[in-house]
């Protein structure tokens, strides 16, 4: 029998993901026995415990390349960064929609458990290394995801949005595990370091077929142009609160699924997907950049201008490289930051009964409330690359990249898209210090300290990465090395 | 031979249902058609050595998930004329792109760069299920060497019971029902009222005793 | 491998055999008298004017997901059972842990009123 000779795994590189499951089980105890109208107890519990899973992940899974769980599961350099940013954010998205949702009659236990599950789907993705853990992990991860954002259930909008993301998302899941499939067809194996080693060996159509499956599962859930049809409604119908989580860990889980599966699973297959990853990006940009230009509502800008970064993100990735791949995820960890604390401002913006949604609602902002409006036009600026900021570090790793890979047309292209990000980023820092708010004063900041001073970190972290970007860019280029 | 014989009978019975399932007029027919199409793809999957997957395939599917099924269709209370009307509208786009793609499948495979003969032998990571049993066999290796993958199926189940319990329970008001602690625990005094009347006929009313509003 | 699966097929058609014959002995051999008052859906009343069809409460679909989850569960049981003396320990406790993941949902099932059909 195979059990002869089943090694029993190495369970201490594995406790990130088993301690974020007692965490998950934990608040889901504490939760249903408190009895706290505020689910305090379980906010509390949920915090530490994913403050813990982050040191826990540094302390058992860095400077390590190793695989256990009979090769399902993996530990490196890549897995430590992203799982980090993604408790990083999670952290965060507790923290700025607790007095949000408790205003609107949200704030439910559920809410906590199907984020930290979720979270718990996200790094089983980033260390998985079978393309069967990968699919359980995607299915975790989006499961919950689509659970969160029907969460409001009296609103049509939630329902519809819940509704596309779901059947858009089965579908999604449908393809990558039908390319899996053909993966396993023509390799005869799950193991993605065999995949490679067979791959490597001999060329052959059934791999590229399935390829292509599993990029488009890939691009649809990251919400990369044409796979992009449900990121607005699912951004604008999604309780902010999960917007937030959604737009940010979310991607950070995407780059994880796509080094794995594509950017080494099928490593020797590089000259197959170079050229739908850079077709990918350049219709993300191109569409994210002039549909954006438009919109009146924030969550909708944020979610038009969201494909333009991952446009950014997918050019890293076309040159196939170790600085490729790093920039890509510096990028994503440093737009996820970012995008995160503008996230803060709308809901420390919104109160009982008011969504700071469309763009008029930040006029004059910086007459209300100055420290906010510089939190503001920090990410703004950051967001568009005017360089002295993290973006525009991340940009220039980027560009650089692909110009290294010889594919200078893209880099031009890039650098335009930029450019005109520039104009719907900055017109948002026009509004919060050039104009007169509304008559009746426009919203006032609302929150307690604890939100404002988190939203504040988060505000100064930004612009600290800009000043000095240098660490963070070699912990991340590290993860490759 | 028999069992070539008996793939092709049950996979184009298998198709058949398939194509019922996405035309039937009705939703409960269509959902009888994937009953028929479960069932079909059941007995494939024993040909082809799964047997324990054949059978949880039609004890989940067929037992449980189709109920779930007829549930919602019964939930929804679908307008059938109009279910209809999309079909036929958007068929004249759906038709040229799924012909499209079946014209590029036909030649990309048919070009021989695609050869089912060259395909490796697969290094299954299980015994020849011949000798054993699929189930034996399956069981060697999901408590063991799968055993990761093995247990994040129970945390999507656990997800799946919290989203499912968040998404469709609902508190309901004004529903009568019977407390039988609080019953027990009643005491006199929050029932039982004296009342004195002050009038002149001096008749001493004793307080009524009123389950439904003791505060009364 | 196939051979196995006589017996079952033996069975099928006994049973569906055994119905036919008995449906089509019941219309050979029962009289048959229609008169117009008993062909028609009601003797008395109203003929029915609504769709038969009514929409179901959403707790029956509740009931109807929870049952499959622990129908799952039952499923990943049954290879367990066989092998249980070749896994050994580990399979024991991966088993264990499996089954304590879902006993945790059924706390939360059981503690949020779930189980309760008020």
């Amino acid at each position: 029998m195979t059990t002869d000779a089943f090694e029993i795994p190495n369970l201490t590189l594995a406790l990130p993901e088993i301690w974020m499951l007692g965490v998950a089980c934990l608040v889901l105890v504490v939760d249903l026995f408190s009895g706290d109208r505020d689910h305090t107890p379980a906010y509390w519990v949920a915090q530490l415990g994913l403050l813990s899973a982050a040191l826990i992940t540094v302390q058992a899974q860095w400077g390590l390349d190793v695989t256990t769980f009979d090769g399902n599961y993996v530990a490196d350099a890549m897995a430590v960064v992203l799982k980090v940013t993604v408790l990083l954010l999670t952290f965060l998205a507790f923290a700025y929609s607790r007095d949000y949702l408790r205003e609107r009659g949200m704030l439910r236990g559920e809410f906590y458990l199907l984020s930290l599950f979720s979270t718990l789907g996200m790094m089983v993705i980033i260390s998985a290394h079978s393309l069967l853990v990968l699919y359980l992990g995607v299915e975790l991860m989006s499961l919950s995801l689509y659970a969160l954002v029907a969460m409001r259930r009296g609103s049509p909008a939630a329902s519809e949005a819940a509704m596309k993301y779901f059947v858009l998302g089965a579908l999604a899941s449908g393809m990558l595990l039908y390319g899996m499939s053909m993966l396993y067809g023509a390799t005869g194996s799950l193991d993605l370091a065999a995949i490679t080693d067979v791959a490597a060996a001999e060329s052959r159509l059934l791999l590229v077929f399935g390829l292509v499956f599993t990029v488009v599962g890939v691009a649809f859930k990251f919400g990369a142009v044409p796979f992009h049809m449900w990121v607005p409604d699912v951004y604008q119908g999604a309780p902010t609160a999960v917007t937030l989580f959604i737009a940010t860990a979310s991607k950070v889980a995407a780059v994880g699924l796509f080094i794995r599966l594509i950017g080494e699973g099928l490593e020797p297959l590089h000259g197959d997907w170079q050229n739908m990853v850079l077709l990918l990006a350049v219709a993300s940009i191109l569409i994210g950049n002039t549909v954006a230009l438009v919109q009146t509502n924030i969550k909708r800008m944020l979610a038009y201008s969201t494909f333009n970064h991952i446009g950014f993100i997918f050019l890293g990735f076309v040159a196939g490289s170790a600085e490729g791949y790093g920039a890509s995820m510096f990028y994503a960890v440093t737009y996820s930051f970012t995008v995160a604390a503008a996230f803060g401002v709308i809901m420390l913006l919104s109160r009982q009964g008011f969504e700071a949604e469309n763009l008029e609602d930040f006029k004059g902002l910086n007459e209300r409330s100055p420290l906010f409006a510089l939190v503001m036009l920090l990410l703004m600026v950051s967001l568009t690359g005017i360089p002295g900021t993290v973006g525009f570090y991340a940009k220039w790793l980027v560009i650089r990249s692909v110009v290294d890979a010889g594919v200078m047309w893209a880099a031009v292209f890039a650098v335009i898209g930029a450019v005109v990000g520039a104009f719907y980023y900055l017109r948002v820092v026009r509004l919060c210090y050039f104009d007169q708010p509304e008559a009746e004063g426009g919203p006032q900041p609302s929150g307690s300290g604890g939100f404002r001073f988190v939203l504040a970190a988060n505000g100064l972290s930004v612009l600290l990465l800009g000043l000095f970007p240098g660490a963070l860019v070699a912990v991340c280029m590290a993860a490759f090395g | 031979m028999i069992e070539q014989i008996l793939f092709y009978v049950f996979a184009a019975v298998l198709i058949f249902a398939a194509t019922m399932v996405i035309t039937a007029r009705n939703p409960v027919h269509a959902a009888l058609f994937l009953v028929l199409a479960f069932f079909n793809s059941a007995v494939l999957w024993i040909i082809a050595g799964a047997e324990f997957l054949g059978i949880v395939l039609v004890l989940v599917y067929v037992g449980a998930v189709m109920v779930l099924f007829l549930f919602v269709v019964m939930m929804l209370d679908i307008n059938l004329a109009r279910l209809r009307e999309g079909f036929v509208r958007h068929l004249y786009i759906g038709v040229p792109v799924a012909a499209l793609i079946v014209v590029q499948m036909i030649l990309v495979l048919g070009s021989g760069a695609v050869d089912p003969g060259a395909l490796p032998d697969a290094t299954l990571p299980i015994p020849d299920p011949a000798e054993t049993g699929n189930t034996t066999v399956l069981g060697g290796v999901l408590y063991t060497v799968y055993v990761y993958p093995f247990e994040l199926a129970a945390v999507i189940l656990l997800v799946a019971i919290i989203a499912s319990i968040m998404l469709t329970l609902r508190r309901r008001e004004g529903v009568k029902h019977q407390d039988v602690a609080q019953q027990v625990r009643v005491r006199k005094e929050d029932r039982l009222r004296m009342a004195r009347s002050f009038g002149g006929s001096g008749s001493t009313s004793t307080g009524r005793n009123d389950n439904e509003h003791p505060d009364r | 491998m196939l051979a196995e699966y006589v017996p079952i097929l033996l069975f099928i058609i006994v049973g569906l055999g055994l119905g036919a014959v008995l449906i089509v002995a019941g219309f050979i051999l029962g009289p048959r008298r229609p008169d117009e008052e008993k062909l028609s859906p009601y003797e008395c009343g109203f003929e029915a004017f609504e769709d038969s069809r009514m929409r179901f409460d959403v707790r029956y679909y509740l009931v109807a997901l929870l049952f499959i989850i622990f129908d799952l569960e039952i499923a990943f049981l049954f290879p367990w059972a066989i092998v249980l003396d070749e896994v050994g320990l580990f399979g024991v406790a991966a088993m264990g842990l499996f089954l304590v993941i879902l006993l945790i949902g059924f706390l939360y099932e059981w503690k949020k009123g779930a189980l309760e059909w008020e």
